[in-house]
């Protein structure tokens, strides 16, 4: 139990400290930056208390806001994610798969599971530059941004993935 | 009743999402009023002190390079320190008058020195946050520039951090002027390349030419007059065809930004407090 709770705090501070000292200041192509942080809202184990995960949700946005200096953007967005991340979840994983599991390609396959990171991380970041540009007067630019930003956001995560393994 | 309780137990993480949702957005829309909210932005201590770690080890990266710009900038400097001598020696016949000059001029503004400890260029809104703050006499709405030229405005302080909008914010909003005709309009940024903003507002009459040099107007109260802005780069008409539109190539250059000057203008509060009453009356 203990275990389980230091290795999410190891998760989380890691995260963070890569995201917002290294990750923050990555624009490639002046459009595309991966929010890597969110691989540990996608990364909680699915039988955890629905409250909770909007909690971790909440606190982990609301830090990365403090050091990127846009107050509830990604606090919205992060919050958001870790609800409808288990709604996306009872989607696309077959239903007799009941375990509490963390979601890897191991622990429910690989096609639900890429399935899964797509539409969330899309969805995260979707919320995330809607409401940073607070506008749709540039929607071309606003389009390219979600989608390579999202593009690459999940190429880190199965890198870590792949690394983890 | 105990159905209902039941209920409430079962679906409780849809009102804690309610709630939790509210309180972000409350955060994002209400940032702008917000003077003194400056906990939720890197103006906090504990933030700031990590971006001072971090700019700390990422500063030795560029050292090279800040040389390279001390070196050419110094030797800029003497040659127009030769160039004054020069012409302070011509003009010292007349030495009350020159007495009378160097005075008012050095206590037009007072300058602090401060060190970029973060900084972006690629959203939306971007800011930037020093590592000198109230403590070392840092105020909102004092000037920033660094050698190059105009760099933004203290947006927050606090005792030993400051945030500055940058011009490469929506919200920034200088006036400027033509170096050679003297013609001012306000420079704003409008997004995409962190290398060009706009200069608004110029009337249709006004004689400038590419490549003319863009300063501060010494109008508002933020700047004083004559600080390096940026060069004319290309001109349209504005959208309904009043005034110009000028793009300009910004002369300081937003990805490096080091160190900084803070200008403190004597006799902002003044000027301030004159303009508002006239403008009540």
């Amino acid at each position: 139990m203990i275990k389980s709770y230091l290795n999410n705090i190891g998760w989380f501070v890691g995260l963070l400290l890569l995201q917002v000292l290294i990750l923050n200041n990555l624009h490639i192509g002046g459009y595309a930056t991966p929010f890597l942080y969110i691989y540990f809202i996608l990364k909680l184990k699915t039988n955890m208390p629905r409250n909770r995960q909007l909690l971790y949700g909440f606190l982990l946005g609301l830090v990365v806001d403090m050091f990127a200096n846009t107050p509830g953007v990604h606090t919205a967005a992060t919050v958001f994610l870790a609800f409808v991340r288990t709604p996306y979840l009872n989607l696309f994983v077959a239903k007799d798969n009941t375990d509490p599991v963390n979601p890897a390609v191991g622990s429910i396959g690989v096609s639900p599971y890429l399935k899964y990171l797509a539409v969330s991380v899309f969805t995260h970041h979707i919320v995330v530059f809607c409401l940073a540009f607070y506008s749709f007067a540039d929607v071309a630019n606003l389009i390219v941004r979600i989608i390579s930003s999202t593009i690459l956001s999940i190429a880190c995560i199965v890198a870590i993935d792949s690394i983890r393994k | 009743m105990r159905n209902l309780l039941n209920f409430l137990v079962k679906y409780s993480y849809w009102f804690l999402f309610i709630i939790l949702e509210v309180v972000a957005l409350g955060l994002l829309f209400r940032f702008n009023h917000y003077q003194r909210g400056s906990f939720f932005t890197s103006a906090n201590v504990v933030v700031g002190k990590m971006y001072e770690i971090s700019g700390g080890v990422s500063s030795y990266f560029h050292l090279k390079s800040t040389n390279t710009d001390l070196l050419d900038r110094n030797s800029a400097l003497e040659q127009r320190i030769s160039l004054l001598e020069q012409v302070l020696r011509e003009k010292m016949a007349d030495s009350i008058t020159m007495a009378q000059t160097l005075n008012a001029k050095a206590n037009d503004y007072t300058i602090y020195k401060a060190y970029v400890t973060n900084n972006s260029i690629n959203r939306a809104d971007n800011y930037i946050t020093l590592n000198k703050g109230e403590a070392d006499g840092i105020r909102p709405e004092m000037g920033v520039a660094d050698g190059r030229g105009v760099v933004g405005i203290v947006y927050m302080t606090t005792s030993s951090y400051s945030v500055v909008i940058s011009v490469l914010n929506s919200k920034s909003n200088i006036s400027c002027k033509i170096k050679s005709s003297e013609y001012f309009g306000y420079l704003r940024w409008e997004g995409a390349d962190s290398r060009y903003a706009y200069l608004k507002d110029l009337p249709r009459h006004a004689e400038f030419n590419l490549g003319d040099t863009v300063i501060t107007s010494g109008y508002s109260t933020v700047f004083p007059e004559g600080i390096m802005v940026g060069i004319v780069d290309d001109m349209a008409d504005s959208n309904d065809g009043l005034s110009y539109n000028l793009r300009v190539k910004l002369a300081a250059d937003f990805g490096k930004l080091g160190n900084v000057n803070v200008l403190s203008r004597n006799g902002q509060q003044e000027q301030l407090k004159l303009e508002k009453t006239a403008t009540n009356q």
